[in-house]
């Protein structure tokens, strides 16, 4: 099986990272991979809001906005 | 691609405590049928009002001035903001733009007040003389004292019949816990959708108090406002620890979050019984509502060495 190659941003942080995942990995499967909890950020795929069950294709620019804030 | 279970659009959220998915029409539609619910359920406001809000410039704010600014236009009420600046640099520096750029565009008066001018300290100076002092109160202690009190006087000063503030689901439940855990009684009954009249006090109201803070987000970047999504520097402690444990709970056990609401309210009235009733006074350094000698922001400022400077803080 061959992997598949996703780009993750968090917005916030500098740094974009090239990340392989296994086919049909999810964007929940990626959250828990970084340690991200889903209700305290928003996704966004290709620049579209988007549910966590959506499934990640290779070469996905993946955005995770951090949503709490304090305060 | 995922649908919406309302009306096949790509959704954008899953609800995962109701078991559907939400477009991004259907999210907006779904929350501001919510504000308008709370409103109507717990008769938050009645035509005619004046209503002061309090706006950060964040996203939970931002999008309660919209909710009612709208919600204000259909019933006839007049809508005015509120921003405290308590001086935090790098945060509120930047988010008192968004919030007065907000107001601007929607037509709203707009007033700013200041830590700086009231108490002649900003947070951040106040943090530091904390420090040194070695009071042990965390940042957040001064910042949400003294931050009610100014709001509060602001508001009435500006002759508002209520005072909306922006707190979500997540907020509240936050709340409700710390206040278990510090067995804090009397702040314990004091949350709830709305805060009943008393002397001194403009009646407190929190219409997105059951929307979950990511729908709340959600409908800020969906809609497409401008918001200041950044993190206040002096987050952390326990509000932060039980912030954490409330949203792994919820990852874990969808709903979890509503039913820590929902008991809380059903148990509210019985507290009612118990809480001491306390006679309303006024603060003898600032004439504020209090049921001590001196109000709670006035005893902080004392700690530290400063006082009072301004005793009024709207000037028209
Ligand atoms: S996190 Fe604490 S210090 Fe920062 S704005 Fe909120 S209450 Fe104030
Ligand atoms: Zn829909
Ligand atoms: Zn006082």
């Amino acid at each position: 099986m061959t992997c598949i190659k996703i780009v993750v941003k968090q917005v916030g942080k500098r740094h974009k990272r090239e990340l392989r995942l296994a086919p049909h990995a999810t964007i929940a499967d990626l959250l828990r991979k970084l340690d991200q909890n889903r209700e305290t950020i928003v996704v966004r795929r290709n620049g579209k809001i988007v549910v966590e069950e959506e499934r990640l294709s290779d070469g996905d620019l993946i955005e995770i906005l951090p949503i709490v804030t304090g305060g | 691609m995922l649908k919406c279970t309302f009306c096949g659009r790509r959704a954008a959220y899953n609800r995962r405590y109701a078991g559907v998915l939400l477009c991004d029409r259907c999210l907006i539609k779904s929350v501001e049928k919510r504000f308008r619910r709370a409103i109507a359920e717990h008769k938050l406001l009645s035509p005619g009002e004046r209503v002061a809000v309090a706006v950060s410039g964040g996203k939970d704010s931002i999008a309660a001035m919209h909710l009612l600014v709208e919600h204000c236009g259909r019933k006839n009420c007049e809508l005015v903001a509120i921003t405290i600046d308590e001086g935090i640099k790098g945060y509120r520096d930047q988010s008192l733009p968004i919030a007065r750029e907000n107001a601007r565009s929607l037509g709203i008066e707009h007033y700013v007040v200041s830590f700086k001018r009231t108490f002649g300290a900003t947070l951040d100076q106040i943090v530091r003389r904390a420090k040194a002092r070695k009071t042990e109160l965390n940042p957040c202690t001064y910042c949400g004292v003294m931050r009610r009190s100014l709001l509060n006087q602001a508001a009435r000063e500006l002759g508002a019949d209520k005072l909306a503030t922006a707190h979500n689901l997540d907020d509240e439940v936050q709340a409700i816990m710390l206040n278990y855990v510090r067995a804090d009684f009397s702040r314990l009954h004091r949350l709830g959708p709305s805060y009943p009249p008393r002397e001194g006090f403009v009646p407190r109201i929190k219409p997105l108090r059951e929307i979950p803070e990511k729908e709340v987000a959600l409908y800020a970047l969906l809609r497409g406002l401008e918001v200041h999504l950044a993190v206040c520097p002096y987050t952390g402690g326990i509000h932060t620890e039980i912030r954490d444990f409330l949203n792994q709970l919820e990852a874990n056990h969808p709903n979890s979050k509503f039913m820590i609401l929902r008991m809380f309210d059903r148990l509210k009235p019985q507290l009612a019984q118990i809480v001491p009733e306390f006679e309303m006074r006024r603060c003898k350094n600032c004439g504020e509502p209090t049921s001590a000698n001196i109000c709670k922001s006035c005893e902080l400022l004392e700690g530290l060495g400063l006082e009072r400077r301004q005793k009024t803080l709207i000037s028209y």
